[in-house]
């Protein structure tokens, strides 16, 4: 996961190296918050997230680029017991969902060159998920790459000229794949950070 | 060029930041340890009453030149473990017998371990290439790690079953696994069959 991470870094610093006044890139810290499938196995926030979003200004109201994020959640249950048919398995659990988002996405500006720059966006594409459900010295994982849409509303609060404050919150659906993880995996993130890049 | 340094640099940070905060997992060497247990729902554990149980408990069987030799665990941890099993049987209304006195089941059980072993080396180098006659030298380095793992089986059958292979399938078995410790305390596993027990009502006869 974290080569992942760091690939997605390195992207990122790719595409700082080619920004220029026409586009927007955004690093932000994404909180999360597990929705259907998702919540069912972990069901606490998730504080550990990251998003990078570049867009190019095809006009000066609609951005056209790309969106990654990394969302991980995680939960330690407690002593439990969990019976399928006649055996019975009792022990700790330590339960990790990882999810990156990988989206071509449009952004609409409601209000471009203006202080707060409301946008709404859709992205399409793909997320990655991988669950891994640790007992005794065993992982069980599970992965699945879910064709997926993410729509996003948020706002850009201008600071200066080059960078503004970055609010979005998104919805990250992932729909049904027939692999591993067979259900639908869904979360919200709230991503707060910065966007660089001049309106 | 500046304001690009400092994209990159934040980017960096914020990417460690993250990476730092990767959830742990288990911090205690219990926290490893889980029961299993499963039965065979065709078996009808009421019309049963007696069982027989070993004195000792086989941990390893040893075959030299035709020889077979069982290992045996030692008295100071079989004899609570086999004192819990019985507790626990009699509790749930089971009568214990001699194994000569046609007991309904029989309740065997076992231990088993197992150590996996992480194997690394390296060579360090040195080289004093100015002299002749010297050249690459590789002292190599050796790092070795285990870890044990012990796992107690009990199996319960009854031992009038017939088989074409002269064996009894079991009617219960429970495993119990966990990282071994060299601390000699055994109340992991006296709470494991306690554990086993208690997630298997249908032992329950009276």
């Amino acid at each position: 996961m974290k080569k992942i991470l760091l690939a997605a870094c390195a992207l990122s610093l790719c595409t700082v190296g080619i920004l220029n006044a026409q586009s927007l890139t955004s690093v932000t810290y994404s909180i999360a918050f597990p929705t259907g499938d998702v919540s069912d196995f972990v069901g606490k926030t998730s504080f550990r997230g990251i998003s990078f979003d570049y867009h190019r200004l095809v006009q000066p109201n609609i951005g056209v680029g790309v969106s990654f994020a990394w969302n991980v959640f995680y939960q330690e249950k407690g002593y439990d017991t969990y019976t399928v048919d006649n055996a019975s398995l009792s022990g700790k659990q330590w339960r990790y969902s990882n999810h990156v988002p990988m989206f071509a996405s449009v952004n609409y500006y409601l209000k471009p060159g203006e202080q707060i720059n409301p946008f709404v966006g859709m992205g399409i594409g793909t997320i990655y998920s991988r669950r891994n459900t640790d007992m005794n010295l065993y992982t069980i994982r599970q992965e699945a790459w879910n064709f997926g849409l993410q729509p996003t509303i948020g706002f850009l609060y201008r600071g200066s000229d080059e960078t503004s404050v970055h609010v979005s919150a998104r919805y990250n659906y992932g729909f049904k794949a027939g692999s591993e993880l067979q259900e639908a995996q869904s979360y919200i993130s709230l991503n707060l950070g910065f966007t660089f890049g001049r309106m | 060029m500046k304001r690009n340094l400092y994209r990159i640099l934040g980017a960096i940070g914020v990417a460690l930041l993250v990476m730092g905060c990767y959830p742990s997992g288990p911090e205690y060497i219990d926290d490893l340890d889980v029961v299993y247990t499963k039965f065979d729902e065709q078996f009808d554990f009421q019309s049963k009453g007696t069982f027989a149980l070993p004195d000792a408990i086989v941990v390893d069987v040893k075959i030299k030149n035709g020889d077979t030799t069982w290992v045996y665990m030692k008295d100071v941890y079989a004899l609570p473990i086999l004192a819990s099993i019985e507790d626990h049987l009699q509790a749930q209304g089971w009568e214990r017998v001699g194994i000569d006195q046609n007991p309904d089941m029989v309740v065997t059980p076992a231990g088993i371990s197992s150590t996996t072993y992480f194997y690394s080396y390296w060579y360090d180098w040195w080289y004093g290439g100015w002299y002749p006659g010297w050249g690459w030298y590789y002292p190599p380095y050796y790092t070795v790690s285990s870890y044990t793992t012990g796992t107690l089986m009990i199996a319960m059958a009854d031992p009038t079953v017939d088989s074409p292979i002269n064996r009894s399938q079991a009617a219960w078995i429970a495993a119990m696994s966990g990282v071994l410790t060299s601390s000699g305390n055994i109340d992991r596993i006296l709470k494991a069959i306690d554990q086993s027990f208690q997630q298997s009502p249908y032992l329950k006869i009276n």
